[in-house]
C-alpha cells in the first residue's frame, strides 16, 4: 500500500488518425496514423510533484490527456489509484454565455461533485479566485488570468487525489503565481498528487521532485529538476550554461 | 468511482453489450452534471435576447399566423383548423429534426470539453435530447390559447401533445448516438443528416396529415407507416382534438420497435466506436 503509485503507466502508446477516412473507425492502425506517444513508462509516486518538459508537439499534453482519461492508449495501459482531474485552459470548454459561478458548478459537476458539495465549495471557491463580484459576470467578460483563476480555485477546492495541470499557471499575475504554488504544494503537502506542465522552468525548479522530459513522443529522461532542464537543453543541441 | 488504494484503469468506457442499459442509466447516475449541461444548451439558444424563452412561443405564434392566412385564407381549405394542424406538425417534426441534428452533432460540438475530462460521453447526446424536448414542450404551449381560439374543448387526450413530443425525440436519438462518432471523422454526416431532417419535412405528414393520405389510398397510404415519425404526428393532433387515435396497432408497433431497435443499435455503435472518434476532434 505504502508504494503503490498515484498514477502508472505503462508502455503506452497512441497514434493519431491523419486520414479522415470512416475506415479509421474500423480498420485498426494505418501507416499514416501519427505517432504520438510510443513506449511510455511511468510512475507517480503519490505525494509527488511530477514536471513534464519538452519542445511544442512531443507529447506532454497528449500524456497528460491519457493520465486524464481523454484519450485511451492503443497499446499498454494507464492505472491511476483515486480521482484524477485535469486542469487544462478554461474558457474554451465552459460556457462563456454563463457566470463564473454558473461555470463552477458545471466544472465541478463535469468533475463528478454532487450539487451540495459544490454550494458548500462555492465560497471558498469566489475567495481563492479573488473574483468578488465578478463570480456572477459571465465568462466572456473575463481575462485569461481570471479564467485560469476560477480553473484552479474549482479544481483546488474539489481536493482531487491528482492533480493535472496543463500549463495554466503562466498566464496568471506573479501574486496569483504565488499563490498557486502554494497551493499546489499544500495539495501535495495532504498526500495529493501533482503533475505539472509548463515551461516555465523557474516554477518548476522550485516545486517539482522530479521531472520527465519528453522528445517525440518518448521519454528521453526522468529525473533530477536540474538534471532534466540540462538533457532538455542538450537534447535540443541549445548550448547553455544553466544557472538556477 | 473507485476508492483511494487500489490501481484502476483510467477512463473505462461502458462495454457494448451493456451500453443499451447503462447509457439509459446515466439519465439518474448523473442528474446534476445533466441538468447543468441542459441548463448551458437551452441558454445558449436564447442567449443576447430580450425576449428570451418567450421566443420558444412567440415563433409558433407568429407561424400559426401565417399559416393561416396562407392555408384558411389563400387557399380556401375547408377544415378551419388546417393551420392548427400543420402548425403541431411543425412543432413535432421540428422536435425530431432538431433532436437529431443535435445529437449527431453533440460529440463535435463539445470537443473542447471532450478534451478537459473524461465522463461517459454518452451523457452529450442524452443532454441534446433532453435540452431539445423542454424547448419543444415550451413552444407546444402555444396550443393553449390556440384552444381558445378556435374554441376547441379540453379533454384529457390533451397528453397527447407532450407524450408526442417525448416519442418524436426517442425516434431520433437512437439514429443520432448511431452517427455522432462518424460525424468526428467526416462531417459530410451532418451536412447528409441536415437534407435528410429536411427532406423527411416533405415525406412526412406535417403540411399534411395522415387521414388525407388514407382518404387517398394507394400505394402511398400503404406504406406511409414505414415513417416512424407518422404516429407522434398524428397522436398531437387528436390530443388537440380530444379526439381517440384510429390508427391501427401496427402503427404503435412499429413506432415503437424503430425506438428501442435504434436505441440500442444506437447506443451500441456510441459505445464501441467513441474511444476512436474522439481522436479526430
Amino acid at each position: 500500500m505504502t508504494d503503490l503509485p498515484a498514477l502508472q503507466l505503462r508502455n503506452v502508446g497512441l497514434t493519431f488518425p491523419r486520414r479522415r477516412g470512416v475506415r479509421a473507425l474500423f480498420g485498426g492502425r494505418q501507416s499514416t496514423d501519427f505517432v504520438a506517444l510510443e513506449g511510455i513508462d511511468l510512475e507517480v509516486k503519490r505525494g509527488e510533484v511530477l514536471g513534464v518538459i519538452g519542445r511544442n508537439g512531443s507529447g506532454k499534453s497528449t500524456m497528460l490527456r491519457v493520465m486524464a482519461g481523454v484519450f485511451s492508449p492503443d497499446v499498454g495501459e494507464a492505472k491511476a489509484s483515486g480521482r484524477v482531474s485535469l486542469l487544462a485552459s478554461l474558457g474554451t470548454g465552459f460556457a462563456g454565455h454563463l457566470t463564473g459561478r454558473e461555470n463552477a458548478m458545471l466544472y465541478g459537476s463535469v468533475l463528478g461533485r454532487s450539487r451540495e458539495q459544490m454550494l458548500d465549495l462555492m465560497n471558498g471557491i469566489i475567495e481563492f479566485s479573488e473574483l468578488h463580484d465578478f463570480i456572477d459576470e459571465p465568462l466572456r467578460t473575463y481575462s485569461s488570468g481570471m479564467r485560469a483563476r476560477l480553473g484552479l480555485a474549482v479544481v483546488s477546492a474539489l481536493d482531487p487525489d491528482i492533480l493535472l495541470i496543463d500549463e495554466v499557471l503562466g498566464v496568471g499575475d506573479p501574486v496569483f503565481k504565488e499563490k498557486s504554488k502554494k497551493k499546489i504544494l499544500d495539495m501535495v503537502g495532504g498526500a495529493g498528487t501533482v503533475v505539472l506542465v509548463s515551461h516555465s522552468f523557474g516554477l518548476m525548479t522550485s516545486i517539482c521532485d522530479r521531472i520527465v522530459h519528453m522528445k517525440g513522443g518518448h521519454i528521453d529522461f526522468v529525473g533530477e529538476p536540474q538534471e532534466a532542464i540540462s538533457a532538455y537543453y542538450r537534447s535540443e543541441g541549445v548550448d547553455l550554461e544553466v544557472s538556477a | 468511482m473507485s476508492p483511494v488504494g487500489g490501481l484502476h484503469d483510467i477512463g473505462v468506457n461502458t462495454p457494448m453489450v451493456r451500453a443499451p442499459w447503462d447509457h439509459l442509466r446515466l439519465l439518474t447516475s448523473h442528474r446534476f452534471l445533466m441538468s447543468n449541461l441542459v441548463r448551458r444548451e437551452v441558454r445558449g439558444r436564447f442567449k443576447n435576447a430580450s425576449l428570451g424563452y418567450a421566443w420558444t412561443v412567440i415563433e409558433p405564434a407568429m407561424l400559426a399566423v401565417v399559416y393561416y392566412f396562407l392555408f384558411s385564407l389563400l387557399s380556401g381549405n375547408d377544415d378551419i383548423l388546417y393551420a392548427v394542424w400543420v402548425l403541431i406538425g411543425v412543432i413535432v417534426w421540428s422536435c425530431f429534426g432538431k433532436t437529431l441534428q443535435a445529437t449527431v452533432g453533440s460529440l463535435t460540438r463539445n470537443a473542447s470539453m471532450i478534451h478537459l475530462v473524461h465522463f461517459p460521453r454518452a451523457i452529450f447526446p442524452l443532454t441534446s435530447t433532453v435540452s431539445n424536448i423542454i424547448l419543444s414542450l415550451l413552444s407546444s404551449l402555444v396550443v393553449l390559447p390556440l384552444l381558445v381560439v378556435f374554441d376547441v374543448s379540453v379533454t384529457w387526450r390533451l397528453v397527447f401533445v407532450p407524450l408526442a413530443i417525448g416519442l418524436a425525440a426517442a425516434q431520433a436519438i437512437g439514429l443520432g448516438m448511431l452517427l455522432a462518432p462518424f460525424n468526428c471523422v467526416q462531417q459530410d454526416v451532418e451536412h447528409m443528416v441536415r437534407f435528410i431532417v429536411r427532406a423527411g419535412f416533405f415525406l412526412s405528414p406535417v403540411m399534411w396529415t395522415w387521414e388525407m393520405a388514407v382518404e387517398r389510398g394507394g400505394l402511398y397510404a400503404d406504406i406511409i407507416l414505414i415513417n416512424p415519425m407518422v404516429l407522434p404526428i398524428t397522436l398531437a393532433r387528436h390530443g388537440f382534438e380530444g379526439t381517440p387515435l384510429d390508427m391501427g396497432p401496427e402503427a404503435l408497433v412499429f413506432c415503437f420497435a424503430w425506438t428501442v431497435v435504434m436505441w440500442v443499435i444506437g447506443s451500441m455503435v456510441f459505445a464501441s466506436k467513441e474511444r476512436g472518434a474522439v481522436k479526430h476532434l
